[in-house]
């Protein structure tokens, strides 16, 4: 089996508190994975000790089989060019306009010419459904779903083999959310690329997933399919998805 | 107890200054790598020597005028008025211009530097940077210390050269002094060092001030509040800095 993903046992923790306690988790070619829980149950976490933005206390990690704490800085900027990653807020860089956002990762992670990256940029534009009038706009005056789907033809631009999203329907309309979640399923299903996602967002979740990783106090205590989610008895799976305010949960 | 507070202050102060030398090792090291990010080095090199001008100019005209008419009160009760363009003179290149331009620097571009770079820590817009395969010291700190470190002196010399000339306004047009002798006396007192130390200094202030102004931006955490705070933290430990530098700067060059 071909994983793009493999996390062994993977720790970390700041001062004293443990954020994530050994967690193991294989994502397949072309999966949708969704990582679920509480604020603060360490999801943010484990996808930036993914990316390599936080170095973990110990474990390993492999991006396309390759274990990440035995490359070089040179190799690992290039294995993050096969990861992208749609951040919660966008994370659009602001003193840059659309086309130079989306284009940011083929010029100075690829090394191609203005010319040619601005034809892919608005290619990838398109592709989530938008067109080149937008290309010349700055980030603080797109509305909040567009400045979503403008940070996803960022992640796509260079053609990556994971995507990352970072809670990507938090402050949308259910419209918008909607929309996003079809481009989602558009980038996992049509390009076959794999994701791993964190979401809050149970309509969300439903439509995305293939399979789903409950984490609750820096451990995943459920895994399974999107279909036996909705099946599960687990009275952690249960309350998180009605939304109840008691139990197992919230007990102390 | 007394102790206890003194001790951690002590090892806090020891950790911040490891991890200032750490963060200037790490831009320094990824910078001076190919390749080189020219379009965000001239963009600096425009913020930082073209439009800090005019708010720098102003100071040293204002400076160089309100010295010259100081040193009149005191000189002319010694009839010693001759003296007055030297010591304009003098105190500009030596004191007054780097340490005013650093300080003018310091409010505008080491707060705007933090505020900018905070503001993109926050938004996870560095965290971008990074996983869009770009250092971000590369992009983001290295331009802004080079062309800082570069570029101050070059403002300080235009300081000198605005005081003085703010000085020679005011003896000439106000205190009526001979325009040539105000002239040839300035002129007599200058000495290549004198000007050649004011740039060191600059270039010094110019290497703190961004790296301080970087630094607090990148330690940003929490939102807006925490944004101000570090802005707030860059321009205070900024100016502290170039004072202290200035007076272990003046004891090392003179």
């Amino acid at each position: 089996m071909e994983y793009v993903i493999e996390v062994e046992n993977l720790k970390k923790s700041f001062g004293n508190k443990e954020v994530l306690r050994g967690i193991s988790l294989k994502i397949k070619a072309g999966e949708s994975y969704v990582v679920i829980g509480g604020s603060g149950s360490g999801k943010s976490v484990l996808i930036k000790c993914i990316l390599g933005l936080i170095e973990p206390d110990g474990g390993i990690i492999k991006i396309n089989g390759k274990d990440t704490s035995k490359m070089s800085q040179k190799e690992l900027f290039k294995a993050r060019l096969k990861c992208g990653v749609l951040y919660q807020g966008g994370a659009l860089f602001d003193s840059l306009n659309v086309i130079d956002n989306v284009s940011f990762g083929l010029i100075y992670g690829y090394g191609m010419s203005q010319k040619e990256a601005y034809k892919i940029a608005i290619e990838k534009l398109e592709s989530v459904d938008l067109d080149e009038s937008v290309a010349k706009i700055y980030p603080a005056e797109l509305s909040g779903g567009m400045s979503k789907r403008v940070a996803l033809a960022r992640a796509i631009a260079t053609d990556p083999s994971i995507i990352f999203f970072d809670e990507p329907t938090t402050g949308l309309d259910p419209i918008t959310s909607g929309t996003i979640n079809d481009l989602i399923v558009r980038c996992t299903k049509e390009m076959g690329i794999s994701a791993v996602s964190i979401t809050h967002d149970i309509n969300s979740l439903k439509h995305i997933s293939d399979r789903v990783g409950l984490l609750f106090n820096g451990s995943f205590i459920w895994e399974g399919t999107n279909k036996e989610l909705m099946s599960t008895d687990n009275p952690y799976v249960v309350q998180f998805i009605n939304g109840n305010a008691k139990g197992p949960f919230t007990e102390k | 107890m007394i102790l206890d507070r003194i001790g951690r202050l002590f090892i806090s102060f020891l950790a911040s200054i490891g991890n200032l030398t750490l963060f200037s090792i790490k831009s320094l090291a990824a910078g001076f790598m190919p390749p080189y990010y020219w379009k965000q080095i001239l963009g600096q090199a425009v913020q930082i020597g073209y439009f800090s001008l005019p708010v720098v100019g102003m100071t040293a005209l204002f400076t160089g005028m309100a010295m010259t008419l100081q040193c009149y009160a005191g000189f002319s009760e010694f009839t010693a008025e001759n003296a007055i363009p030297s010591v304009v003179m003098i105190a500009m290149t030596r004191e007054l211009g780097p340490v005013l331009a650093a300080l003018m620097v310091a409010g505008r571009l080491g707060a705007s530097m933090t505020a900018e770079i905070g503001t993109m820590k926050v938004t996870e817009q560095i965290d971008a940077l990074t996983t869009l395969s770009v250092n971000s010291y590369k992009y983001l700190v290295f331009p802004r210390i080079l062309t800082g470190t570069l570029l101050l002196p070059f403002l300080v010399f235009i300081d000198d050269v605005i005081g003085i000339l703010g000085g020679y306004l005011v003896g000439v047009y106000y205190l009526n002094f001979n325009a040539a002798n105000y002239i040839r006396n300035t002129f007599e007192s200058m000495a290549t060092w004198d000007i050649v130390s004011g740039l060191i200094k600059g270039a010094v202030f110019g290497f703190v001030i961004c790296l301080m102004g970087c630094y607090q931006g990148y330690s940003s955490k929490g939102g807006a509040e925490g944004v101000g705070r570090a802005t707030t933290n860059s321009v205070v430990a900024s100016s502290i800095m170039i004072l202290l530098l200035d007076g272990i700067l003046t004891f090392v060059l003179f």
